[in-house]
């Protein structure tokens, strides 16, 4: 994993959250909303939503990469200061989804920029959105586990 | 059944849907018949007929006076559209002229706001194609 | 004067129409507002004509998926008339609730981000906690929480059975009382109210003129309502009322969908407990359709939504056009904000329900220098 030293360390118990729509129908972007509110607490992981990549640690993508939308996505990446990590969520991210085929969509995130993680569903749940970042967050040197208590 | 307004007759062919289908130089007296009767441009859309060499316009407006779907149908020439633009009579028609050229390749003489890349990625621009006519190949 | 341009977006794109609103102002006062788009579009268009009615029932579904059932819904009525099949009534009545539900969650979300865009976080928060029930009770009908994809052509996938019915009718009652307060708080609250009235006004000549459709339409006093004038799934048997109001204000348009949200759940109620007998389900499902075109209408959370769909036959559509809502409510609105101050421009995007998320960003160039600097949304709305 790119970035994954005492910068990264650093970010396990705050990550900050960027959500960005490279081309998807909102279902996502709602659920990604969900996500974050009171109902599903991501607050208790330390997430917190970042309106901005210069303050974000993880860009949440969702959608099936416009061409238009790909070049804002590899702009505001490179925005983003390191350590940082991408999350791509739904299967749109993934692999293009019913999009796959169609001529103004790249269709897959990784393609533009590296993904650390890959959230499945169409949508996926917000609790699937919070268990990615979870993931995420183990990854960079356990988190609830050894620090929960 | 059939609504007539001005010089000109709607024939229904469904419940609440009225059609006429006209030359392209009454396009504009229509259009201004039918924006009087408290109607709002719903949509242009653009049907592409290779076979017989046509693009086939359909302008689908709703009037809330009448409550009914008006479709005005215009045939144009496939080598070279050209419409005149209604845009100067119904303002909400502006950017659907704006998305038909883009997508269809369909020139609205008169609307200023014309151009590609409004909705389609530039490599397809750059191709000099109009993604929704049925030889575009994307 | 120096005039500055600021661009806004293009973060947060509204169904297949993306958005950068490029803001120029002098001062304050906003002079010119001019929207680019492009960064969401999908090619759907082309891609329904490639695949076959069946695959396409889902492509429609997608194309939004704040209101996916609508989209369906309208793509469905559209082709099952080229078909010549008819949907049984129970399956009608589960459509109208699912489509309803849908109209629900979508105005109590437009109505919560635009508490956290003029600053009342509380409002928003509030409001997003109950909507999940809403969500919940689309998970329970649908066996999903946002892409419901329960129709199929001639009927619906899943039945709604006795215990499924009593719990609606449970939740029902509570996202009701909710709603009843939530239209108090936007009716009484100080600082809503200096926000958003008075703010982008539309009048009646000028929305039927800028084309404009839904809520904005019915705010600017117009009573035109699909659901009413046109009615399709069961709304022609279901009593309700058109929601509509004089002012043609940001206020107004906020207004006339929490009146919508309250009528939805009477709807909503009607249709769980009127729900008729016999099946819901097709047991069997025509692949072909007839030559022919049709134009399907519905009234979308956002307004009217329109396909229109050409057929010659065969197992693929011809061509469908889809022209949703929000493509005529955003970009045929730019000069509704000509003379606002800058803080402004957010509430009145707002006040359309482009379905903004709370990521979309504002760049503010400098034209002189050319420096840029990244300012959220809602920070300008404050007066960053």
């Amino acid at each position: 994993m790119r970035g994954a030293g005492m910068g990264a360390k650093a970010i396990r118990y705050s990550p900050w959250v960027m959500h960005f729509n490279a081309g998807a129908c909102n279902g996502c972007d709602i659920e990604v909303l969900a996500a974050l509110t009171p109902f599903f607490d991501p607050e208790r992981l330390g997430v917190k939503l970042a309106p901005n990549p210069r303050h974000a640690d993880v860009i949440i993508v969702t959608g099936a990469l416009n061409k238009k939308a790909a070049e804002r996505l590899r702009r505001l990446y490179d925005q983003t200061p390191s350590p940082k990590f991408v999350i791509a969520c739904g299967a749109c991210a993934i692999s293009g989804g019913v999009f796959t085929d169609s001529y103004p969509v790249i269709s897959r995130a990784d393609k533009v920029v590296p993904v650390d993680v890959y959230v499945p569903g169409c949508p996926p749940r917000p609790e699937a959105i919070i268990y990615g970042i979870k993931k995420l967050l183990d990854k960079l040197g356990g988190h609830l586990e050894s620090s929960a208590r | 059944m059939s609504l007539v307004l001005g010089n000109f007759s709607f024939t229904e062919v469904s419940p609440r849907r009225y059609v006429i289908t006209v030359a392209q130089s009454e396009l504009r007296g229509v259009v201004e018949a039918v924006v009087k009767e408290e109607s709002y441009l719903s949509s242009i859309s653009a049907v592409d007929l290779p076979k017989d060499g046509k693009i086939e316009l359909n302008y689908i407006f709703w009037s809330v006076k009448h409550k009914a779907a008006l479709v005005i149908k215009v045939l144009v020439n496939r080598e070279n559209p050209v419409v005149p633009s209604i845009s100067d009579i119904v303002p909400g028609a502006t950017k659907s002229e704006v998305e038909t050229y883009d997508l269809m390749g369909v020139v609205f003489e008169g609307n200023k706001n014309l151009r590609r890349g409004f909705m389609v990625p530039e490599d397809v621009v750059a191709k000099g194609v109009y993604p929704l006519r049925k030889d575009s190949g994307v | 004067m120096v005039i500055v341009e600021i661009p806004i977006g293009p973060q947060h794109p509204a169904l297949h129409e993306p958005i950068m609103l490029k803001v120029k102002t002098d001062g304050e006062e906003v002079v010119e507002v001019a929207v680019t788009t492009g960064y969401n579009h999908r090619g759907i268009e082309k891609l329904l004509e490639k695949n076959s009615w069946i695959r396409g029932m889902y492509i429609a579904g997608r194309v939004c998926g704040i209101c996916n059932a609508v989209h369906t819904q309208t793509y469905v009525q559209g082709v099952e008339k080229l078909m010549g099949v008819e949907p049984t009534p129970r399956a009608n009545y589960i459509r109208t609730m699912v489509m309803e539900l849908e109209r629900i969650h979508s105005h109590m979300l437009i109505c919560a981000v635009m508490a956290e865009i003029v600053g009342f976080d509380t409002l928003f928060m509030l409001m997003m906690r109950d909507r999940e029930r809403v969500m919940y009770l689309k998970e329970l009908i649908t066996g999903s929480r946002v892409h419901a994809d329960i129709h199929v052509l001639g009927g619906v996938k899943r039945d709604v059975d006795e215990v499924r019915r009593a719990r609606i009718l449970d939740e029902l009652r509570k996202i009701e009382e909710r709603l009843k307060y939530y239209k108090k708080v936007y009716e009484s609250d100080y600082t809503l109210i200096r926000r958003l009235s008075e703010v982008g006004r539309i009048s009646k000549s000028d929305a039927i003129r800028l084309s404009v459709v839904g809520p904005t339409l019915r705010a600017s006093g117009v009573k035109s309502d699909v659901r009413f004038d046109d009615p399709y799934a069961a709304y022609s048997e279901i009593p309700f009322n058109v929601e509509y109001r004089d002012e043609g204000d940001s206020w107004a348009r906020m207004m006339v969908r929490l009146d919508e949200a309250l009528e939805s759940v009477n709807i909503v109620r009607y249709t769980v407990e009127k729900l008729p007998q016999g099946p819901a389900v097709p047991k069997t499902i025509p692949r072909a359709a007839k030559p022919g075109e049709v134009i399907s209408r519905v009234e979308a959370p956002r307004g009217e939504l329109l396909y229109h769909i050409v057929s010659t036959g065969g197992s693929n559509p011809y061509r469908v056009k889809i022209r949703t809502p929000s493509f005529l409510n955003i970009l045929n609105t730019e000069s509704t904000y000509l003379g606002h101050r800058l803080a402004d421009v957010p509430v009145i995007f707002a006040s359309y329900d482009p379905c903004i998320s709370c990521t979309e960003r504002v760049v503010v160039v400098d034209e002189k220098s050319g420096r840029k600097a990244y300012v959220s949304l809602k920070e300008l709305a404050r007066g960053g």
